[in-house]
């Protein structure tokens, strides 16, 4: 059971709200396509908001809401550059995603070897 | 659709014996978690384990397929998870089984999607990043 303890520890303790209140948690910031475009185009680096909606059938205003509710889950940080505001991924946080879900693979990795000494057992 | 999560195990038993271990309470609350399951689709049942906070230590089910002998799926709802898992089975010989175990969800396919973020933003960090740093340095 330990496992379990860590496989739900990482998003909700750290986020510690309710599920269905507050900033979305990293799965559903994930979930909406423009997000995902957007932060594809931010895989390789930095860029501003103009250079993030090229090309994109939404306005600026809606790419700025996703870019908030991108900074709001921490996926991606904004810095000061001139005139201009450069957005890039916070890869720390994608790396926690990973983690998170390297432990839940673990979880049923290790419940699959479970059965198979359940069927060892009961033979 | 890519699973979020794919575990595949091959046990040296007959399909019939695993399959009876993937529907049955009794075998499901000795390898998994304690469960009052019923192989009925349509089923409400639940895992529990311990509490930790933001998860109250109840994984929530729904039976949303069961096809004897070989292919079963729930809906798993625990703390942020909201997702489905389905259980295949595959009879490689008279006592050997495949089972593929899948997990898939996570609001849309988000967790496949983080690690395929992460793979090209390590990937450009290593090519771009660092070596342009080390420029910076020198």
């Amino acid at each position: 059971m330990v496992k379990l303890k860590l496989m739900y520890s990482g998003l909700v303790v750290r986020s510690g709200r309710p599920v269905k209140e507050g900033p979305p948690d990293l799965f559903a910031a994930l979930a909406d396509p423009v997000r995902r475009v957007l932060l594809e185009r931010l895989a390789p680096g930095e860029l501003s908001v103009t250079e993030l909606g090229e090309g994109l059938a939404v306005s600026q205003a809606a790419v700025s809401q996703h870019l908030r509710l991108l900074r709001e889950v921490g996926l991606v940080e904004v810095r000061q550059d001139g005139r201009f505001r450069r957005y890039r991924l916070r890869t720390e946080r994608f790396a926690e995603l990973r983690t998170w879900l390297d432990e839940l693979e673990r979880f049923w990795t290790q419940r699959l070897d479970a059965l198979g000494d359940y069927l060892e057992r009961d033979s | 659709m890519r699973a979020d999560i794919t575990v595949v195990a091959v046990y040296p038993h007959p399909r019939a014996r695993v399959w009876q271990a993937l529907v049955s309470a009794e075998a499901l609350s000795a390898w998994l978690m304690p469960t009052d399951f019923r192989p009925v689709v349509g089923h409400g049942f639940t895992f529990r384990t311990t509490p930790r906070p933001g998860f109250d230590g109840v994984v929530r089910c729904r039976v949303l397929e069961i096809s004897e002998p070989d292919r079963m799926v729930w809906s798993w709802l625990g703390g942020p998870v909201d997702t489905t898992v389905t259980f295949t089975l595959a009879e490689l010989g008279p006592s050997s089984t495949r089972l593929r175990f899948e997990q898939t969800g996570f609001h849309g396919l988000g967790a496949q999607f983080a690690r395929l973020i992460l793979t090209r933003g390590w990937k450009k960090m290593a090519a771009v990043g660092l070596p342009a740093h080390l420029d910076r340095q020198a």
